[in-house]
């Protein structure tokens, strides 16, 4: 099972990369959506015993993570009516590299931390994963101007973290306090910013936090 | 029952939000002496928690309850004042979200358990957040949306941080719940380590909540954007729930024989918080920014304080207390000079000695108070630092301490005075009345008795709550 999982830490990896290069906005989505369902999924492959508890937790990650958050997302997009992020910060290609160097430091220290501890060497690429995925969310969040994008890395720094929870907590009563956690943080994160949006929607046509430069030094 | 601290502000809260304007404001005013009498009573030990796996009368948390609840009831008396004088958009919202508020600031003061805090922390910004968005403007939602967002990252940051406690105890192998006093009796088994690393997650991201630079940038815009008796709430009492969470974590890590580590970091964030602060206050245009950025320097000035250590952690025991009056009170009077002059620039503002010798007087005696000078607390409690830091011998950062004290001193008092004596001729709009300056002095006054005469029990809680990072009063 364990070459399965590690084909879907792959495929995190991939979707974090093209997440980084996209910049027509419903793509995005559409890559957060499968981000979504891949990292929910990964837990399933390295349980050992699975009880109904989690497995329907997982179910619940899912629907969550792959389905509710992007369609709400989505019809956001839809609504104010923006295709693509006109001028990122930091341009496709510069992000693309930066997520490739990302890879790199998050292989470097998940090296450090298991040759420093007892931890067992099987859950190294998630530990890869889970950096990358946390890094580059943040990275997102802060090369972006459209409020929407920054959500979306938010999104994509939230899906680190849950990541990191599972590589982490293996062995016993903790798997339950990441679910939980993660569960509250992303539907409260997400709820309050799609109504902030909603409201940058019908104050300016634009929600462009470029515009939202009055308050400075 | 000790939850009801929490549970009663909810209910009044949702009752609020469907009743007329007028019984609402009468709900927030009882539900603030409710409050304060049911904080009175579990300090004298007569209500105790009814979920103790989740929550605890910890005396830390009992001195932030507190402070909470007492500048509560006076916020909310000016609040309703302050109503009936703007036009506020949707008021019920206000007051409703006001009681959350409120509930959400008590559970974080009796929170144990490692995710209850983090969740009653996370819940303060969900409830908080439609106080700062109030008055729908384009700044307001500048404001709002640099608040979530980065109080979020912040949030979930602080997450990893508990993952990573957690994973020191499984490391550790150690079975017991995952509540910090339940943690700090085990404290010396958990992985160092990871002990480490998680205290450095959770400092940021509670950090980020309390204002600590460099996550600090959220501050001064919601500081300044909410309505005023939202503004004190934000910062007399929200600043010091976010600094409980980074207190419980400094405890661990004390417990645990890492106290060093955990106080360089805390001295670290609180001198560049200061420092920070300092550049910034220099050219402020705003009365209500300048008096956020002294709230960073003053949270500086309390994650300085407890990471010193020893009588050090006393004094910053009673700037949490005094800051609390004093910048409420300021940000009450600023909520006058807003409604008199209708502007939040200082250069719209001017000669307030003459116009609004009443809330001028507050505001004058709350910046001499700000400042450190007798007779307020903030004289005794910054001393009291100073001297501490001294015994440890910590002779750079306490020169570095010591200049930006000055330096904000400096920078401030240019405003204030051109605030208070400046040239000024036009309209005044609103002008002052009672009840909205008695709050402010009231607050203040409070400030004055408890530098001449504190309460024993009052005395023996602060005590008691810091001798956990091995905090005296004697040095």
């Amino acid at each position: 099972m364990i070459a399965f999982s590690n084909a879907l830490l792959a495929l995190t990896l991939l979707s974090v990369l093209l997440s980084l290069a996209s910049h027509r906005l419903v793509a995005l989505v559409k890559i957060m959506a499968f981000q979504g369902i891949v990292v929910s999924l990964i837990p399933l492959f390295l349980e050992q015993h699975m009880t109904i508890g989690s497995i329907m937790m997982l179910q619940v990650m899912i629907l969550i993570k792959g389905f509710l958050i992007p369609g709400f997302i989505y019809v956001a997009v839809k609504k104010i009516k923006i295709r693509r992020e006109i001028e990122p910060i930091i341009g496709y290609h510069a992000s693309l590299f930066t997520g490739l160097i990302f890879i790199l430091i998050s292989a470097f220290i998940a090296d450090r931390i298991y040759a420093s501890q007892s931890l067992p060497g099987e859950h190294m690429l998630l530990m890869i994963t889970a950096i990358t995925t946390l890094a580059s969310g943040l990275f997102l969040l802060m090369a972006r101007y459209k409020a929407i994008t920054q959500v979306i890395g938010y999104l994509m720094m939230e899906n680190g973290i849950y990541l990191f929870g599972t590589a982490l907590a293996k062995q016993t009563h903790t798997q339950y306090i990441v679910e939980f956690g993660v569960l509250l943080d992303l539907l409260v994160g997400i709820m309050i910013m799609g109504i902030v949006l909603n409201n940058i929607n019908s104050t300016f046509d634009d929600v462009d936090t470029a515009l939202l430069g009055q308050l400075k030094e | 029952m000790l939850e009801f601290t929490c549970l009663i502000p909810i209910f009044t809260g949702i009752i609020a939000m469907f009743l007329p304007v007028r019984f609402g404001r009468g709900i927030l005013v009882v539900t603030a002496l409710l409050h304060l009498q049911l904080t009175i009573m579990a300090w004298l030990g007569k209500i105790t928690p009814g979920l103790p796996q989740y929550f605890s009368a910890s005396p830390d948390g009992l001195l932030v309850l507190l402070v909470t609840s007492f500048i509560f009831l006076f916020i909310s008396i000016y609040a309703v004042s302050y109503m009936s004088e703007t036009e506020i958009q949707s008021e019920p919202i206000y007051i409703g979200c006001t009681l959350f508020f409120l509930a959400t600031m008590s559970m974080v003061a009796l929170a144990d358990h490692l995710i209850v805090l983090w969740i009653a922390i996370e819940a303060t910004t969900l409830m908080s957040a439609p106080l700062i968005f109030l008055n729908r403007s384009k700044s307001a939602l500048e404001a709002t949306w640099k608040y979530v967002l980065i109080c979020s990252v912040g949030i979930a940051l602080a997450l990893l941080g508990c993952f990573f406690i957690i994973l020191a105890m499984d490391i550790g192998n150690i079975q017991v719940p995952i509540s910090f006093s339940a943690l700090s009796v085990v404290a010396t088994q958990l992985d160092p380590m990871w002990l480490k690393a998680g205290f450095i997650f959770l400092v940021i991201g509670y950090g980020t909540k309390m204002g600590l630079a460099p996550m600090h940038t959220w501050l001064p815009d919601a500081h300044s954007e909410a309505p005023s008796p939202a503004s004190a709430l934000l910062s007399g009492a929200l600043l010091n729930c976010a600094f409980l969470g980074v207190y419980r974590s400094h405890q661990l890590l004390y417990k645990a024989g890492l106290g060093d580590f955990s106080g360089n970091i805390l001295i670290g964030f609180g001198l560049l918080s200061m420092l920070v602060a300092a550049v910034f206050i220099f050219n402020q245009t705003g009365y209500k920014r300048m008096l956020a950025y002294s709230s960073i320097e003053n949270m500086g000035i309390i994650a300085f304080g407890v990471g010193i250590g020893g009588l050090a952690t006393y004094g910053a025991m009673l700037h949490l207390i005094h800051h609390s009056l004093i910048k409420s009170s300021l940000f009450l009077s600023s909520g006058n000079i807003l409604l008199g002059y209708g502007s939040k620039l200082i250069s719209k503002t001017g000669n307030m000695a003459k116009v609004f010798p009443k809330t001028f007087t507050a505001f004058f005696a709350g910046f001499a108070g700000i400042s450190g000078f007798p007779p307020f607390g903030i004289f005794v409690s910054e001393l009291l630092i100073i001297l501490g830091a001294f015994q440890k011998g910590r002779t750079i950062s306490i020169s570095i301490f010591i200049i930006a004290l000055v330096l904000i001193f400096a920078g401030a008092s240019r405003l204030v005075m051109k605030m208070s004596f400046g040239k000024w001729d036009d309209e005044i709009l609103v002008d002052e009345n009672m009840a909205r300056v008695l709050p402010s002095y009231a607050l203040l006054l409070t400030s004055i008795i408890l530098c001449v005469w504190m309460p024993d029990n009052l005395y023996q809680t602060i005590l008691s709550a810091i001798a956990t990072i091995g905090g005296s009063s004697n040095g």
